[in-house]
């Protein structure tokens, strides 16, 4: 549905993206990861036909956007990073231009607007006038504006920034609910939406892919370190020290709280210490309470990916690696 | 033509949204309406030559400069806002060509410029109740000075692609306006005979003065129309190449 082959993009010689290929099959939605400034943008204005590709080439709905750009844009729907919208327009009034941009004939823009409205919940609103509405809204309304016409393909350049929890959790929801008529193509440099949103991920770092796959195999793929909780039941003083002996083991720590014993064990790569966990607990008498392994989360995927400024970079702002998906975006990056 | 449709429209009603367009509106009405009245005053006495008052209307040079400047201002916010904002992305992604965005915007601005002489019709009506208007030269005149307001809106157009400040756009604008204005005003001051025909296309005054007197000349139309659509073309590189970059 969406296919980019060996994109790259250079700015007055400074390589901004660099042979970028991907594919994303109609019905997916695809999560574009990166940090700030890896190109996300970039890439998705080539994609979108804002900017013509340095090299490579994109193909919406199997029309290529360099050479037959109106035809291909027909099926393309898009919600640019900085959400611009008309301040002095009504808000039913706008998505109605869009529609009319976009070649909606007529006699249909008016039930089509009527359906954009209440697919993002801003029907509450139509009448007023946009400069007048909170971010979140006028986020709901830019997304509005980009699916009125029913364009086979969404992208969506950060929907989500800038929105409260109650309106994140909303829009998420909006999203996925979207893939069943929409092919979507998403970026965030926000963790959690990416594992709660999309079927795959496709990391980016300096303007090149990292990885790609589905969470579940980037995070098997990347956990390099086994690690597993051991919860005992009562003060075990000893455990860690006993466990630490145990063949795989690269390294123990205990945490001894509330009558249990929490000791967390990393593994040498390749090995299940479970079995040797439960056999010693066995031997030694021990209550075995839990025994968890533990899988690395994207976080830690993301951290390794990407070169090391740049993750210092991300550790630097808060909420923007945040494991908690109602947790508010905020100071998530600063704009100008 | 539908996109074009909707753009036009935006454009046109975005000046009555906004502040700028009814400073606009207001200060056109004073200036026009002084100028008639004082043209009223002058033909009344009784030294004065006769001579049609609708005609000189049309063609007094205070007033063309005021609509050069009026006109820079009209189309200054056309692409820097856009632009600026960033809501040209929004345009430039839907399934619309650059010449298109551009040619619609101009038509939007150049639709607002001939609104604000829509009012001053109660001029000739006003007249011909106290004597006799000819409604020819009326007509004709209007038509003059749509076409050499699509000059100064296209040229306007053209500064608007090539910067995000409208400051100096609408600098930018009422230079290049200007400009054009006194290469015809010179061309008297030419030494060479051939660029002094070719300038007298450009010469506003003299298209005026035929306009308003009821002649309809093809060649002026050709050039106005052409300029126009070389400061279109110019306008729609301007934008496309920002794509490339």
């Amino acid at each position: 549905m969406l296919e980019a082959q060996g994109l790259s993009k250079t700015f007055y010689g400074t390589p901004a993206v660099t042979d970028v290929s991907f594919r994303v099959e109609s019905g997916e939605i695809l999560g574009f990861l990166g940090p700030n400034g890896a190109g996300k943008t970039t890439t998705m204005r080539m994609i979108t036909g804002f900017l013509t590709p340095t090299a490579g080439r994109v193909t919406l709905a199997d029309v290529d956007v360099t050479e037959n750009p109106i035809l291909a844009k027909r099926s393309l729907g898009y919600l640019p990073e900085t959400l611009a919208l008309y301040p002095e327009m009504r808000v039913r009034e706008y998505v109605a231009f869009r529609a009319e941009l976009c070649g909606v004939a007529g006699r249909d823009v008016k039930a089509r607007v009527d359906e954009a409205l209440s697919k993002c919940f801003v029907d509450d609103v139509a009448q007023k006038p946009i400069g007048n509405l909170s971010k979140g809204y006028r986020q709901r309304v830019g997304l509005a504006g980009a699916l009125v016409h029913k364009p086979k393909v969404l992208v969506l350049d950060e929907p989500t920034v800038g929105l409260d929890p109650r309106q994140i959790v909303k829009v998420r929801a909006l999203i996925r609910d979207l893939r069943q008529d929409h092919t979507i193509l998403l970026s965030t440099h926000i963790l959690p939406e990416v594992e709660l949103v999309c079927d795959r991920i496709l990391i980016i770092d300096k303007g090149r892919i990292v990885a790609s796959g589905t969470p579940e195999t980037l995070r098997h793929q990347m956990s390099q370190t086994p690690s597993v909780t051991v919860a005992l039941k009562g003060e075990v003083p000893e455990a860690d020290g006993i466990l630490r002996q145990l063949p795989g083991v690269a390294g123990a720590s205990r945490i001894g709280a509330g009558g249990e014993t929490r000791v967390t064990l990393d593994g040498v790569p390749g090995t299940d210490l479970r079995e040797a966990v439960f056999k010693e607990s066995i031997l030694r008498g021990w209550t075995l309470l839990e025994l968890t392994p533990r899988e690395a989360s994207l976080e830690d995927v993301f951290v390794r990916l990407v070169s090391r400024d740049a993750a210092v970079e991300v550790d630097t702002l808060p909420g923007s690696i945040d494991r908690n998906a109602d947790t508010p975006a905020h100071g998530t990056e600063a704009r100008p | 033509m539908r996109a074009f449709l909707a753009i036009l429209k935006r454009e046109f009603f975005s000046y009555f949204v906004s502040p700028l367009g009814y400073l606009v509106l207001t200060s056109f009405l004073l200036v026009s309406g002084w100028v008639f009245m004082v043209l009223v005053g002058a033909l009344n006495a009784p030294e004065t030559p006769r001579m049609a008052l609708m005609s000189t209307f049309f063609t007094n040079v205070f007033q063309w400069i005021f609509l050069m400047l009026i006109s820079a201002i009209i189309a200054m916010r056309l692409l820097t806002e856009e632009r600026k904002s960033g809501s040209i992305e929004t345009l430039l992604t839907a399934p619309v060509s650059e010449g298109t965005v551009v040619a619609a915007k101009f038509a939007g601005a150049w639709c607002f410029f001939i609104f604000l002489f829509v009012p001053t019709a109660l001029y000739p009506l006003l007249l011909s109740r106290f004597g006799g208007v000819d409604p020819g030269p009326v007509l004709s005149g209007y038509l003059g000075i749509a076409l050499i307001g699509a000059l100064f809106i296209s040229a306007g157009t053209f500064a608007s692609a090539l910067t995000k400040n409208q400051i100096v756009a609408a600098i930018l604008a009422f230079v290049l306006i200007l400009g054009t204005f006194i290469l015809g005003v010179a061309r008297d001051f030419l030494p060479f005979p051939a660029l002094r025909d070719a300038l007298s296309y450009l010469n506003i005054l003299e298209h005026m003065d035929d306009f308003s007197r009821g002649i309809v000349d093809t060649r002026r139309i050709l050039y106005v129309v052409s300029t126009v659509v070389f400061f279109l073309f110019l306008s729609t590189r301007a934008l496309e190449a920002n794509k490339a970059r």
